[in-house]
């Protein structure tokens, strides 16, 4: 009976079912979002406004990506924010304006020092086992402590052929056929689409079903044979390598190194998973979705900005938006369970 | 020689009780700290230093009680909206003193208020809606500094706090800090109702099983809300003597309490699942890192040393605890 009657209904219960999957919601709100700021935007399908609608987002795509393996696998990472800054001030303390050569020393040790700020976040995590938010509070705050000691003021050096992670147009010395790939397809892009394919590698192999695994019920991936510690380690090697991908842009456009400039990226970072339809309490979600996240929340930025909000009140109108964001979601559960 | 090792830990229980051992390993923490910026530094054990040092320990301590309470509560709180609430209410009630005493009630009204509400919301989205309450409190603060910032903007922060309160945070009575004269009953009167009320009771018993807690009647949920209102009206109260201690009011007065707040209570051996722990514990782990950022502090490695050695620090607790329990 009960059957019949779902058959009978069933475009409706469809039509419900897919808005109240958090997946659909995360894109309907995207489209939404996209089909304003387009609107108040004038010139926004030019070319010039593309690329620099995908510069504006890149970190925040990047640093979301990487919080969201981590959510996934049943973590948070709080240190995401202090780890881009961490590395900007390395890449910019290490390269040297006038030696070329020192550009690849610098992505040499910036890239070994993210493999050890995601070893060490791993291991409190996986093996250790104490809880993630505290763990990656604490190292969130060596971090800074570290960037404080390369850089108490912003600046740096960084060499000239860097700016390739931002505009190859301006770089010299670079084969003009890369040149041109470089103005169809800007280097931001580049640098998200390597931490999709990454992504797209890892959750073809064991480990990646082993990270949703973990995530949704560690006791019994545990039992099943699983290598939880091994997994969640992994899980923040990712986190550690999208977050060097964020910061080899952020240092092409600026040049400079900034112990602080990360520190307000966190909670967008874990804003944007949320939005993105991933459960905080792990093993539910695709990473994918965290990109629509982000240029959500990028899009609701411009929103405010064209609506004239004065510059005081973004940190106020974005915190609310993260508590709206994850009080949404939880508000319908609840009521879906009462009912 | 395993008979020994036996025999030693059997005394040991006398010597020490279990329940004060995490205190006595602060206590020794302490002591190496001191001894050993005592021959680096000199004119690190003088009395002034000590009473400075703990001067400064008091603020991060009380800080320390709104942490505990939320944390002790279980369900994995933790409140990092503490330090914006205290700016929030400094910044607000600077200009309603003025540097009179005539208008203080209406400060301390107003702190009450301001702090019942955020920890309303904090309590109702975590408890009530079940978000986790690190990524809510976060957003809280963020909320909280947007409207600092948005008040900033307008016009200058102007006003001074009243007497009562300089007096009160600021000054000593010869070389004693007034301040303390604040912590010592309120460490008191926290540790009677952690320890002797049916407050601290249900407190302590929703933090440590919240299965048996409901099955005996208590309403868990409602009792982790109250402990994030409790943490944020402190806290909103412990803005009025930051007020009182600074002078002025300023943006970032109270956001770098929170990383000690937390680091306090971790050192102090209050486990972060809930349902354990002393204040005394707390008061010396602010002791402890109030006296490791002096001496990094003389040590010329400034706001760069203090966080690293803080982020170190709590992370080599947390190791340690981790492999306690499971030892155990």
């Amino acid at each position: 009976m009960e059957v019949m009657q779902k058959r009978t209904v069933f475009p409706v219960v469809f039509l419900r079912n897919a808005f109240l999957q958090p997946e659909t919601s995360g894109l309907i709100m995207f489209g939404i979002l996209f089909g304003i700021t387009a609107f108040l935007q004038k010139n926004f399908f030019e070319t010039k406004s593309i690329v620099r609608t995908i510069n504006s987002c890149a970190p925040l795509v990047l640093l979301a990506m990487g919080q969201a393996v981590v959510v996934i696998s049943g973590g948070i990472d709080l240190s995401s924010g202090a780890a881009l800054s961490l590395f900007t001030c390395i890449l910019t303390t290490v390269m040297k304006q006038n030696d070329p050569i020192t550009g690849v020393y610098a992505l040499l040790v910036t890239f070994l020092v993210a493999l050890g700020t995601g070893m060490i976040n791993g291991l409190g995590i996986g093996y250790l086992r104490i809880p993630p938010v505290i763990v990656t509070f604490a190292t969130s705050y060596a971090w800074l402590g570290i960037a404080l000691f390369l850089r108490p003021t912003p600046g740096g050096e960084s060499v000239p052929w860097f700016r390739v992670f931002y505009n190859m147009r301006v770089v010299e010395g670079i084969p003009e056929t890369l040149r041109v790939f470089g103005t169809y397809i800007p280097p931001a892009l580049l640098l998200i689409i390597g931490a999709c394919l990454l992504w797209y590698l890892v959750s073809k192999t064991r480990v990646g079903r082993y990270i949703y695994a973990v995530g949704s019920n560690i006791e019994s991936a545990y039992v099943s044979g699983i290598n939880t510690g091994k997994t969640q380690m992994f899980a923040c090697l990712i986190n550690a390598i999208c977050i060097f991908l964020a910061a080899l842009f952020f240092v092409g456009q600026n040049q400079t190194g900034d112990a602080r400039m990360g520190g307000p990226l966190t909670l967008r970072s874990i804003a944007a998973v949320v939005v993105g339809g991933i459960a905080l309490a792990g093993g539910r979600g695709s990473v994918y979705m965290a990109i629509v996240g982000a240029l959500i929340l990028n899009f609701v930025g411009r929103i405010i900005f064209f609506a004239n909000i004065p510059n005081a009140y973004q940190t106020l109108v974005s915190g609310i938006i993260v508590i709206a964001a994850i009080a949404g979601p939880a508000y319908a559960t609840l009521k879906r369970e009462l009912h | 020689m395993e008979t020994l090792l036996k025999r030693a830990i059997f005394w040991r229980k006398w010597v020490v009780p279990t329940k004060y051992r995490q205190i006595l390993t602060i206590l020794v923490l302490i002591v190496l700290l001191y001894i050993g910026g005592g021959t680096v530094v000199p004119g690190f054990l003088s009395l002034e230093q000590v009473l400075l040092t703990l001067k400064l320990a008091a603020f991060i301590a009380l800080f320390g009680l709104c942490q505990m309470i939320v944390i002790v509560a279980g369900g994995s709180g933790l409140d990092l909206s503490v330090g914006y609430m205290a700016t929030l209410t400094a910044v607000l009630t600077a200009s309603v003193m003025d540097g009179r005493n005539e208008y203080l009630w209406l400060a301390l009204l107003i702190a009450f208020a301001l702090g019942a509400l955020v920890g309303l919301a904090n309590g109702v989205l975590t408890s009530y809606l079940r978000l986790p309450p690190l990524v809510v409190t976060l957003a809280m603060a963020d909320i909280l500094q947007g409207i600092v910032n948005a008040y900033v903007a307008g016009k200058a922060i102007t006003g001074r706090p009243s007497p009562i309160l300089v007096i009160l945070s600021a000054r000593l009575t010869g070389v004693f800090p007034n301040i303390l004269y604040v912590l010592i009953p309120v460490a008191f009167v926290a540790t009677l109702v952690f320890q002797k009320t049916k407050w601290g009771q249900i407190l302590f018993g929703v933090g440590a099983n919240e299965r048996t807690a409901y099955l005996c009647g208590i309403n868990v949920r409602k009792v982790r809300c109250l402990t994030f209102v409790a943490s944020s009206i402190l806290a909103s109260l412990i803005g009025l003597l930051l007020l009182g201690n600074m002078g002025i009011a300023f943006k970032d007065m109270g956001s770098n309490y929170v990383m000690p707040s937390i680091a306090a209570v971790v050192v102090g051996g209050v486990p972060l699942s809930g349902g354990g722990g002393n204040y005394l514990g707390v008061i010396l782990g602010s002791v402890f890192l109030q006296a490791l950022t002096n001496l990094l502090t003389a040590l010329g490695l400034g706001d760069a040393g203090k966080w690293l050695g803080f982020g170190i620090i709590l992370f080599a607790m947390l190791s340690i605890y981790a492999s306690n329990r499971q030892r155990r």
